[in-house]
This record gives C-alpha cells, sequence and structure tokens, in this order.
C-alpha cells in the first residue's frame, strides 16, 4: 500500500514537474477558460440577460470544456515520445501508474479551475459573499469523479486517431450529472440558501466521485495489457 | 373536452413510418451484410 | 475443418436473420393491433398510439444497454471474445431502438405538449444513452486490434452502465425543480385491458426483434473472425 503511494507520487511528481517547467499547457488552460467566457459575454442580449443570472450557467460549461481539455493532454506526452510502453515496462502496479496520473490531473485541473471561478467571479460580477470558499468546495467535490473517469478515456483514447474529437465524445456524458449538481449547488450558493437545501446535492457528487474513482482504479490495469 | 378522435393523425402516421423503416431498414442492413463475402479490413 | 466452423457462424447468422424475419413479422401484426383493434384514447387521440412502439423501444433500447454493460464487465473477467461479439451486437441493436425512441419521441411531442422537443426525464435519457452507445461505436471503429478494442469497449461499456443510475437521478431531480407546462400526461395511470394487452404483445415483438438482430449481428461477428484467421491476415 505504501509503496503503491509512493510510486503513484512519483508518477505524479514527474507529470507535475513537467508541467512547472515549461508551464505552457497551465498558461494555456487559463486562457481557453478567458476565452470561453468572453464569448459567452458576448453571447446575451444584454438588454435582457444580465450577467449575473448567467453566473451559474456560465461557469460550469466553462468548467466542463476546460476539464475535458485539460485532460486531453494528460497523455500526450506519453504519447508523443512513446513513452508509455516504458512506463509500462516498468515493475510497478497499474493501480499506481493510475494513481499518479489521477493525482497529477486532478492537481493541474483543481487550479486551472480556481483560476476560472476567479475570472468568473471578476467578469460576470457574481457576489459571492462569503460563498467563494464553499463554490469552491463544490467545484473540487465535482472535479474529484470526473478527473478518474478523464483518466481512464484519455489513456485509451491516447492511442486513437482522431484523440481530440474522440475524448469529449466519450467524456461529456459523464459530466451530466456534476454539471447538474454543480449548477443547482450553485444556484443556491448565490442566492444565499441555506446549506440543508444543497446537502442532498453533495451527497450526489461525493457518492459519484467514490463510486467512479473505485470503479476506475479498478478497471485501469486491464487498458495497460498487452 | 374530447378531442376529435381522428385529430393529428398525420403524427401517428409519421412515428410508425420511421419506426417501420429503422426497424425494416436495419434487419435488412444485417441481411446483406451476411450475402456479402468477407472483405474486412 | 475450418467449413465447419465457418458454417457454424453461418448456421447462428442464419437463425439470427429467421428470428429477426420473425421479429418483423410481430411488429406487424402489433401495427395491425395497434391501429386497428385498440380503442383510441379519449383525450390524446390517434398520437396516443405512438405509445405502443415508443414505450416498447425504450425498454429495448435499455435492456440492450444494460447487457452491453454486463458483457463487458464479464468480459474484462474473463476475457472471452464471444463476449465482446455479444456487446457489440447489442450496442447496434440498442442505437436502433434508441434511434426509434428519439424519433417517435418527438412526433408524439408535438401533438400533445405542443413542442417537438422537451428535456424531460425519459427522453434526454435516452438522448445520452444514444450518445453512449455512439461514443461506444466509435471508439471501436478507431481501434483496429481486437484485443484492445474488446478490451477498451469494455471499459467504456461498464462505465456507462454505472453512469446510468446517476444521469437517472440527476435528471430526474432537474426536472421534477422545473415542472413543465403539461397540458397532457402521456401515460395513464392505469391502463385499460386492450391498451395494455397491445402494450405487452409490442413489448414481446420488440423483445423477439432485439433477440434477431443480437444473434444476427453475433454471427457476423464470428464469421469475420473465423474468416481473419482462416485467411491468415490479421485485423
Amino acid at each position: 500500500m505504501g509503496k503503491t503511494l509512493r510510486i503513484a507520487l512519483a508518477v505524479a511528481g514527474k507529470d507535475l514537474r513537467v508541467e512547472l517547467r515549461s508551464r505552457t499547457a497551465f498558461v494555456s488552460a487559463v486562457t481557453l477558460a478567458a476565452l470561453i467566457l468572453l464569448i459567452f459575454n458576448f453571447a446575451r442580449d444584454t438588454a435582457v440577460v444580465s450577467r449575473e443570472a448567467l453566473v451559474p450557467s456560465v461557469l460550469w460549461v466553462t468548467l466542463a470544456f476546460v476539464g475535458v481539455t485539460v485532460l486531453n493532454r494528460s497523455f500526450t506526452m506519453e504519447r508523443e515520445n512513446g513513452a508509455l510502453d516504458g512506463l509500462l515496462l516498468a515493475p510497478v502496479s497499474r493501480s499506481a501508474v493510475f494513481l499518479g496520473k489521477y493525482l497529477a490531473n486532478l492537481a493541474f485541473v483543481v487550479v486551472v479551475e480556481l483560476v476560472t471561478v476567479l475570472l468568473v467571479v471578476l467578469f460576470f460580477g457574481a457576489d459571492l459573499r462569503g460563498t467563494l470558499g464553499a463554490l469552491l468546495a463544490t467545484v473540487f467535490l465535482a472535479s474529484a469523479g470526473f478527473v478518474a473517469v478523464g483518466t481512464v478515456f484519455a489513456a485509451m483514447t491516447a492511442r486513437t486517431r482522431f484523440a481530440e474529437l474522440m475524448l469529449p465524445l466519450l467524456l461529456l456524458p459523464f459530466l451530466v450529472p456534476p454539471v447538474i449538481a454543480g449548477v443547482q449547488v450553485t444556484t443556491r450558493l448565490l442566492a444565499g440558501r441555506p446549506v440543508s437545501e444543497i446537502a442532498g446535492w453533495l451527497q450526489i457528487l461525493g457518492l459519484y466521485d467514490v463510486v467512479f474513482f473505485t470503479l476506475c482504479l479498478l478497471v485501469f490495469p486491464s487498458l495497460m495489457d498487452e | 373536452m374530447a378531442i376529435d378522435p381522428n385529430a393529428n393523425a398525420g403524427f401517428m402516421i409519421a412515428a410508425y413510418v420511421v419506426t417501420a423503416v429503422i426497424l425494416l431498414g436495419y434487419g435488412a442492413s444485417l441481411w446483406f451484410r451476411s450475402r456479402k463475402p468477407p472483405s474486412r479490413g | 475443418m475450418s467449413t465447419l466452423a465457418a458454417s457454424a457462424a453461418q448456421r447462428t447468422i442464419r437463425r439470427g436473420l429467421v428470428i429477426t424475419g420473425l421479429g418483423l413479422a410481430a411488429m406487424a401484426g402489433v401495427y395491425v393491433l395497434a391501429l386497428c383493434f385498440t380503442p383510441i384514447e379519449r383525450f390524446q387521440g390517434l398520437p396516443q398510439k405512438i405509445f405502443y412502439v415508443h414505450v416498447p423501444a425504450a425498454w429495448s433500447a435499455l435492456l440492450a444497454f444494460s447487457l452491453v454493460g454486463i458483457a463487458s464487465a464479464l468480459y474484462l473477467w474473463l476475457r472471452d471474445p464471444r463476449l465482446d461479439w455479444f456487446a457489440e451486437s447489442c450496442a447496434e441493436a440498442g442505437l436502433v431502438f434508441s434511434l426509434v425512441m428519439l424519433t417517435t419521441g418527438p412526433l408524439w411531442g408535438k401533438p400533445i405538449w405542443g413542442t417537438y422537443w422537451t428535456w424531460d426525464a425519459r427522453l434526454t435519457f435516452t438522448l445520452l444513452l444514444f450518445f453512449l452507445f455512439l461514443g461506444y461505436r466509435a471508439l471501436r471503429g478507431a481501434m483496429h486490434d481486437p484485443g484492445d478494442r474488446a478490451r477498451y469497449s469494455a471499459v467504456v461499456g461498464i462505465m456507462g452502465l454505472v453512469l446510468v443510475p446517476f444521469v437517472h437521478l440527476t435528471v430526474y431531480l432537474f426536472n421534477t425543480l422545473h415542472p413543465k407546462p403539461i397540458v397532457l400526461k402521456p401515460d395513464s395511470p392505469s391502463l385499460p385491458w386492450e391498451m395494455l394487452r397491445t402494450l405487452l404483445v409490442s413489448l414481446a415483438g420488440f423483445t423477439v426483434l432485439l433477440f434477431g438482430y443480437v444473434t444476427t449481428h453475433y454471427g457476423l461477428a464470428r464469421r469475420a473472425q473465423e474468416q481473419g484467421e482462416e485467411g491468415g491476415h490479421g485485423d
């Protein structure tokens, strides 16, 4: 168990260190989020729709698409350098590789999401009034499960042609429950509703995370067979 | 308020026709595939 | 030796086609039953009869999808290629039935609800199922090694099946929060006997058809694999 964790952290550390060195992926992801928000702003009739009203929708749509795009890159490095085979030939458990990839992806996604939330606050004038913490917690809760699914799918699609198209096609249906729950919670938080109203949705998010993380951990090894 | 029973017959006919086309169409495609000499690749 | 194996696949194909033929004949019977021997519903009129094809198609699509999920799980455990052929066959049949649902649904909705599409729980759910089937198929199309293809699509199959309850729950909750201005409720709480009978017969017909489709496709997959081996060239 300890060994698995150590290997996972090593894998995650390697991924994140590569990211930190170049920072291109991070900057591109954040720029993408900003551009999506820009388009959203113009995609409304300003006389009819206030920007505050759009906050929950805009936030979660942006998170969904940026999240999918970010996950696309998680295995492109290995694909381009043929390093995936090297990783698999190493005498480490496949679950450890999954865990490492997952942690790296989660860290990356979470940081990009944090910036996205702040951008939404800035561009759409969301009045968070002390709910910022709760909102961020919800966003992270929603991410934990979908990043697991995305890690598995990214590993699969990295080996196919049209990977950039295949990953969203497979992954977006899995975003439906987190987005539905996320928007419901966000709407209520912004309206200052009591926690009791959102507890049910948070439970659904939590259940989704646990179920899919476990499932992905179990199936990932079979992807890497030869 | 009972509707005229024959109103909107067009929708019903369209639905039944489309269903038949889809189900027969797929059945036919299976049949054609069974006839074709194998040329997978 | 290989001719014997080839004819086993051929026999499956032929059996499948016969069952499909029976299913289609049953559907013709259902059409007659629904259109001529079932009373017209008082509040919805003729469009209500779409119910007799829409609902059984939904049932078949969901059944097919569940079978894909179960076969996928079994495949990952047992690695028997026949389970992969079975999953692929069910996925294709499921795609066909969800297409029926997605076309008959709007045609039913327009006269009853005044709009072709509503994001009600059932239609939304079917649409998602349709996309999952498409994704499964697209992934298979993009992979050429049969072993990889089987394993990868099995993963998608299982994940899709586990996703279904979550989508069902969240979409249902989403919809109960935003009640639609429904003028008429399409499913009556209790069906008179003639309607129930027609529905059940249609259900049986669709199930036979599903069985026929899956058997035929399974035979085709088996034949293709055997011929691939015979020819000596890999996929």
